[in-house]
Order: structure tokens, then sequence, then C-alpha cells
């Protein structure tokens, strides 16, 4: 089932409703948001100087700093009484990164979940379990949304709680799952190791994954855990785009169907921001059209991709971006949360007993990924006793934990034991394979 | 009351081997040494001849060091004496953190070392009771 009309026109279609859009956001945030018309001035571009798509190239960047610089709501288009909904990420450095909605937004965007519901096998009758953590981010409250625009009923189950999900699934009888793909294969398991199977003995049939990628290796995976009829799709959005939403998999998995009409992707070489020709691999770059809250125009999303126009054998004739094949920058995503390094350094770094080198490790065990993060003790005044260590690492622990919203590891080691960087530091190892 | 040395080291091969190295080739002698483990870490608890030097050496060579004072008390070498000063301590309701003995000390009494977090009152119930409370100059 395919949604919306707008994912089969022909190409000059699409492209007539792209420039007519992208001509209109040019206008808008040069009228209403002093931050871009400020960049605007400074790229020397004016609204009327965008009559086709490639003058898009004109257009300047915006970036994550960009949400930062202008915290919280200095972007925003839009008065705060015309705002319907806000949601948060964590961001670079301290403070999380906002976006609000008006209720023209809010449609559009749950109507854009909606299709790539459908993409992913989604229908009306679905009974669908959503396991992503509510709260402020977008991925939970934007399928959940999405689902109930198109039809089919939600129950928001939130992540964790591994048995209640299990008691609902059997007695809601759920079809369909919302969860990040690592988080559905640790329940996959815990199923199985209950004596369930759940090709047989449950009625999932569709898996809708986000929140951070999945390989080939992780979908394989999927099948042997939750059997061979189980449909899974990914899908992939962020809250500063909307949200879920932007783009997903379709059952014939060639790659995420971007909802074009609303969002315009160009790929561009990171370093130099050239755009690069179609089928080369570099950065996303994402365009939003027709946003009234928060207009973002040429976002680095960081992602890096390639795109297919190539029309799909689903009828759809949207271009599709492929599986992500890493970040730009040194992102990670870890249990579906981004994580800048620097966010942990920021927190590191205002705790005066440990000293300012650290590394991260990352590992996927038992499916659910774990982050230990090992720094330097300077402060013998902690060798009194075990106790003042124990409380050193818990008070380390519960400050990421507040700036991250993620628990972690910390392995205390003696000062210099950690490797010096004489120029960019690589204090990052990742060790999860093909996301197994 | 004795000066003792904590140290810190994690759990690999050769790192108890790292701090005794650095205190040989600074000319310290190590007359008392106790470690508990921890999964990830231990402090290793040293009293040495020369506490200060010590500390400056080993800390020039990256080790994280505190100084810190414990009660030292010396006992009579005979069956029960151990179970008697801890008797002695536990009637006062001192709360003992960690203890530990001497391995050799030619010629003289053995000497218990322990930490508390009440040495006024530890000194005071353990004089009352005639147990020799031991100085870094008598070691």
């Amino acid at each position: 089932m395919i949604w919306a009309k707008e994912e089969t026109l022909a190409r000059e279609e699409i492209e007539k409703i792209q420039l007519d859009r992208l001509k209109e956001t040019a206008a808008y945030i040069y009228e209403k948001s002093a931050p871009y018309r400020k960049k605007m001035d400074e790229a020397g571009v004016k609204p009327e100087d965008i009559q086709s798509l490639d003058d898009l190239e004109k257009m300047p960047f915006t970036y994550k700093s960009d949400f930062r610089d202008n915290y919280p709501m200095g972007l925003f288009a839009v008065d705060k009484k015309d705002l319907v909904r806000f949601h948060a990420s964590s961001g670079t450095t301290g403070k999380p990164t906002v976006v609000g909605y008006t209720k023209k937004d809010l449609t559009v965007w749950l109507n854009n979940v909606a299709r790539i519901a459908c993409m992913g096998g989604a229908t009306p009758e679905d009974v669908c379990q959503i396991a992503f953590g509510y709260g402020t981010f977008t991925g939970a409250l934007g399928l959940h949304g999405g689902l109930e625009t198109l039809g089919a009923s939600v129950i928001p189950m939130s992540s964790g709680n591994t048995n209640k999900q299990i008691m609902f699934m059997q007695d809601m009888e759920t079809t369909l799952l919302v969860a990040t793909p690592s988080y559905a294969l640790h329940l996959g398991e815990e199923i199985r190791n209950r004596g369930l199977d759940p090709a047989n003995d449950l009625k999932i049939r569709i898996g809708l994954f986000g929140g951070e990628g999945m390989t080939e290796a992780m979908r394989d995976e999927m099948h042997k855990v939750w059997g061979d009829q189980f449909v899974c799709t990914q899908n992939y959005g962020m809250s500063e785009l909307c949200g879920p939403g932007v783009s997903g998999e379709c059952t014939e998995l060639c790659g995420m169907h971007i909802n074009e009409d609303w969002f315009i992707p160009e790929i561009i070489d990171p370093e130099t921001g050239e755009v690069l020709p179609e089928g080369e691999l570099g950065e996303l770059v994402v365009t939003c059209l027709g946003k009234e809250a928060l207009p973002l125009v040429r976002y680095r999303t960081g992602d890096l991709t390639r795109l297919d126009y190539a029309p799909c054998r689903c009828g759809r004739t949207t271009v599709r971006m492929e599986n992500l094949s890493g970040r730009a920058d040194d992102m990670l995503v870890i249990r579906g949360v981004n994580v800048f390094p620097t966010q942990i350094e920021e927190v590191l770094l205002k705790i005066e007993e440990i000293g300012p080198h650290y590394e991260i490790l990352v590992e996927r065990k038992n499916r659910l990924d774990v982050m230990t993060i090992t720094v330097e003790l300077i402060d013998d005044r902690l060798l009194d006793s075990y106790t003042k260590l124990s409380e050193l690492e818990k008070r380390i622990k519960a400050n990421l934990k507040s700036m991250l919203g993620l628990a972690t590891n910390i392995k205390l080691v003696a000062p210099y034991s950690l490797q010096r960087f004489e120029g960019k530091a690589r204090r990052v190892t990742d060790l999860r394979k093909d996301g197994l | 009351m004795i000066k003792q040395l904590s140290v810190f080291v994690e759990n690999r091969p050769g790192s108890l081997m790292d701090v005794t190295n650095a205190l040989t080739e600074a000319h310290i002698n190590i007359r008392a040494v106790a470690s508990f483990d921890t999964p990830e870490f231990a402090i290793l608890r040293l009293v040495v001849d020369k506490a200060e030097d010590a500390k400056s050496y080993l800390t020039s060579k990256g080790f994280v060091v505190r100084v810190h004072d414990v009660m030292g008390v010396e006992l009579i070498d005979q069956k029960g004496n151990l179970n008697h000063m801890l008797k002695i301590l536990a009637d006062g309701e001192i709360s003992i953190n960690y203890i530990y003995s001497f391995v050799i000390r030619a010629e003289k009494a053995p000497v218990m070392v322990f930490s508390t977090d009440d040495y006024e009152q530890a000194e005071q119930i353990l004089k009352g009771a005639g147990v020799k409370i031991i100085e870094d100059s008598e070691l």
C-alpha cells in the first residue's frame, strides 16, 4: 500500500513541487528568521536568486551548531503561540537541540511517518507496539502519531521492561514492533529464551526499525530470531528535520525512499562542501520544504550515504538513499541515542579528581550497546578508602547520565596510562561489527 | 602514629612491581605492604622508611600517592594477642577500616597497622589497656 500520490509522481512533477516549495521556503526564512537572513546576506543570496533547483547550491548550509548558537528557539520562524509541540534531542554541548511544530507541521510530519509505515508493510489493521523510549525524543511520538494517522492501533509501551513487552505482545496480539534494531534482537532472543517461537506463538509480522542503522547482517539475524515471516525495514530521520519520516525502506529492500515533496536531499563532499554527482558517496544534506515552525535549509546531517533516482519496483518514484555508511563526524549512536564525544568531554572536564584524558570504548554485549569510559585518577585524597573511589565512579556516571541520558561504565586508571595524541586525538574505539 | 603510603594500582600484571621498582630506584625501604583487590583497581598500602621522599618520587613517576597516618600497635608474639587487641577496640566501639601486619621486623615484636575513623579514641583506649602504640621512629 502506497500512502500518498506524491510518492509516485514523474520526476518533473516532483521537481516542480520541490521548486515551488523551495522558492517559498527561501522567501519565508529570509522574512521570518533573523539568523537565516544573516546567513543569506553573508552568502550574498536573496530569495529571488532561487529560480531552479540547481540554485539551492547558492544557499548557505545549516549546522547542528546553529541550534546551539540560537538555543533554545532562535531558529524558529513563528511565534510561540503558534506552536503545538516541542521535542528535544541531545545537543553537541550541554544544551539539547530543541525543535518545534505548528499544527500544520505536525500534520505533515505524521503523514510522512504514515508513508514510511506503509513502505514497511503496515496497514490500518496492525496492532503496533512502540518500544522506543517516550519523552522528548521524536522517535516514539513520531511513529505513534504516524501509525495512528494510518489507522493502525498503537500500544505506547516505551523501551525496556522486557517481561511486560512480551506479555503485551502475547495478550494484545501485537503484529508490528517499533524499536531500535538492537533492542528488537535482544527482545527476540528473550522471547526465545522463554521457550516461545515468535513465528508460531506470536502474531508479530512487521518490524519498523530506526534510531540507529540496521546492517544487512543485523537483518539476517533478525530473521533468525523472529522468523522468516518477519518483514523488517528501517527508516531514517532526525529531530532537526522533523523526526522519523524523512525516508524509509520499502519491502523491496533497496534503499530508503525520501519523501521528496517535503525534503530535498543533496550529497556533498564533507570536506569541501561541494555537491557530488548522482550515485557518489558523501554527506547527506537535507532541505526541509514547507516547514513553518523550524524551517531548515541545507542541513548538514553528518550521515554518509549515496542517492539512487531510478524508479523502484514497489511503484514509488521517489529517490532512495542507501543504508548509511557511517558518519562524516565523530557522532556515536548508542542504544539509539546520539552521542558526541565532546559531550562526554564536557562532563569529564568538570570533575577535578580526574585528568583531562579519556578513552571511549563501545561494544555490543547481549545485543545491547555498552559504553565504557576510561579516565585517569589524579586526586590522591580519594585513596583514603575504596568508598571514596567508588563514590567518584558513581558521580561520573550520574553526570554522564544527566548529559547523555545513557548509562555508562567508568574505568579508573593511573595517570599517564592513557595514550597521548599529538595531532587529532583518537579517543573512541567502536568494536561493534556489522551492528552485531 | 605511622605514615602510610596509599598508591593507586590497576589490576594488571606487573602493576605492583612498577611501584616496588620505583621505590627501589629511590632507595626506599619497604616495611609492610597490603592490598585488597577489586575487579578494576586496587589501593596498595605501604609503610616505608622515608614516606615523603617515596611520595615525591612515585608522584614524579606518574603514580597517584597519598600519605596519611595510620595506627601501629606492637604486639607480643603470643597466641591470642591480636584477638586481645581487637577486643579492646571492639569494646571501645572503634571500627577498623583495614588492618595488616609487618612481615619482617628483626628481633623486634610484630606490629599490626590499622586504619580507623577515630584515632584519638583508639589511642586512648589502647593506651588505657596498656597496648604499645608505635611511632615511625621506632620502626
